[in-house]
């Protein structure tokens, strides 16, 4: 009976309206307790309160100029930090040499919370833009170039055989082989850099700033304004959200290879 | 005038492999000749280094002693000039088919509409017309595995090295694959090596079987398989299949008997 009910939901738009549904049925049971004083407005803020204060910055623009700037932030430090961590981690491959010096070093520096340097960020950057930038490149080229330098690694040895036996150099390989085979590898890193973007911006926001999101749900949370905080907070979701399928368009068009996979669904 | 030097001679080739309870011998002191357009298999017990041999001959490894001369020549490796085909038919998944078929001419230089040209032409030949645009993974094992011979056919390699490359394959494929490798070796005047465990394999493609001995590898026997170049199909009826087959049998099981040591 309910199998025949979730199979009848399973769905596109029916899947949508069951999530849409749950989400609504949440912030109903927020707004009750809130209402009913069975929760703290004070301390907990209300889906009314907060839907207040959107339409307030959306009507004199100052949400569009705060998510412009994180989101112009953490899209900087994402791109930067991506791209210099990949080359380097695809250009490791070049020298064994090299990659296992500084290996080790890679490591150590991977297990350092990124978010400590934070106060040396400031310092060394100001508090503008190049300080978030920054951070979030410290965030994500270290992701980047681990996760690039692994594929580079579990390249196919046979593959590269292959291109040896067909009289391929040493940049051949590279550009035909060990780039592409890498290259899964290096958008899947896309994803979480693109959240790690976003902390970057917002942790930097948090410690000293004028302007943007982080900035403004921490200068809210210091007047107890829940409302606003919770609005800063919905805002950096769905941006994430949204970054995470535009992620998901530029996977599809890199790697045409792995989409077109027609094999049936299994239902276990 | 001497006779022509045979098309590829392995001299005395030894090689070793470092491990943990000292040098591994896989080769030690190998010897023997390949003469041009032949047909060679070579068989023997798992593991008794066929593929370091071919890594050899195709210049992926240095020997560590021994000579391998090329019409007479000693070379360091055939690097360039062979084609190499594997059991894993080894292609691209980024690319298509018709991408993975051109690929040992992109990598010589040969210009990009040429190299297609002539794929589609090889394509057609062998029964692939049609899934030029289509990636290796919508593909059938039999399909993979015909794109990689025109992969290594279509470089027009001095020698093919073929390791086990049918040996993934469901029998019907493979006896149809093995005719499309002698009507191609046929045509196109290749020399071949090929590695296989299938002893049924090896005298119904092949002019002569080498038999080697257990690590570390050395020639056991030669024998000369004298049933004419046919189908692989048709050689598998012929009235002296059943005793090669018994005789290579015989000899590589003595090998891999338990009480052979």
């Amino acid at each position: 009976m309910s199998c025949a009910l979730a199979r009848a939901a399973d769905t596109a738009v029916g899947r949508v309206a069951i999530q849409l549904g749950l989400v609504a049925l949440l912030l109903a049971l927020w707004q009750i307790a809130v209402g009913t004083g069975a929760a703290s407005a004070f301390l907990f803020g209300s889906p009314a309160g907060v839907a207040r204060i959107f339409w307030l910055r959306l009507a004199d623009y100052s949400l569009f100029y705060d998510i412009w700037i994180t989101v112009y932030e953490a899209m900087l430090g994402f791109v930067i930090g991506t791209a210099a961590g990949s080359l380097i981690g695809l250009a490791l491959w070049y020298s064994r040499f090299v990659a296992r010096t500084v290996e080790p070093l890679i490591v150590a520096f991977n297990s350092v919370p990124k978010i400590a340097f934070a106060p040396i960020v400031i310092l060394w950057f100001g508090t503008g833009l190049y300080s978030k930038v920054a951070l979030a490149i410290s965030l994500t080229a270290i992701v980047a170039l681990i996760a690039a330098y692994q594929a580079v690694k579990d390249a196919d040895p046979d593959l590269l055989s292959l291109l040896l036996t067909l009289g391929a150099g040493k940049n051949q390989i590279f550009r035909k082989v060990v780039i592409p085979s890498a290259l899964p590898g290096i958008i899947a890193t896309f994803r979480i850099n693109v959240g790690f973007g976003l902390v970057g911006a917002v942790v930097g926001e948090f410690i000293s700033s004028q302007r943007g999101l982080g900035h403004m749900v921490f200068t809210a949370s210091s007047f107890y304004d829940l409302d606003t905080v919770w609005l800063g907070l919905f805002v950096l979701m769905a941006i994430g959200f949204l970054l995470y399928f535009i992620i998901d368009i530029i996977e599809r068009r890199l790697l045409p290879w792995k989409m077109d996979q027609q094999r049936a669904e299994l239902h276990v | 005038m001497t006779a022509a030097p045979p098309k590829l001679a392995l001299r005395d080739i030894a090689k070793s492999f470092p491990t943990r309870a000292g040098p591994l011998n896989v080769l030690d002191g190998l010897s023997f000749d390949v003469a041009a357009g032949d047909f060679v298999s070579i068989v023997g017990p798992s593991g008794c280094g066929k593929t370091t041999i071919f890594n050899i001959i195709a210049g992926l490894l240095a020997p560590d002693r021994g000579i391998l001369a090329f019409d007479g020549v000693p070379i360091a490796g055939l690097r360039g000039r062979v084609g190499y085909m594997m059991q894993k038919d080894l292609l691209l998944p980024w690319r298509t088919v018709l991408g993975n078929v051109v690929l040992g001419l992109e990598l010589r230089g040969v210009a990009a509409a040429e190299a297609a040209d002539r794929a589609r032409r090889y394509l057609g030949l062998y029964g692939l017309a049609g899934f030029e645009n289509a990636y290796p993974r919508a593909l059938s094992g039999g399909m993979r595995q015909r794109a990689a011979l025109i992969r290594t056919l279509i470089v027009d390699p001095d020698i093919l090295l073929l390791d086990e490359p049918f040996s993934a394959l469901d029998y019907q494929t493979r006896l149809y694959l093995e005719g499309v490798l002698i009507d191609a070796v046929a045509e196109f005047k290749k020399t071949v090596i090929l590695v296989t465990h299938d002893i049924d394999e090896a005298v119904a493609l092949s002019r002569r079987v080498i038999v080697l001995n257990r690590r570390p590898a050395t020639v056991r026997a030669i024998h000369d398989i004298d049933i004419g170049r046919q189908s692989p199909v048709a050689a598998r009826g012929h009235p002296e299949f059943r005793s090669y087959f018994k005789i290579l049998c015989n000899e590589l099981e003595i090998q891999t008997g338990r009480g052979g040591e």
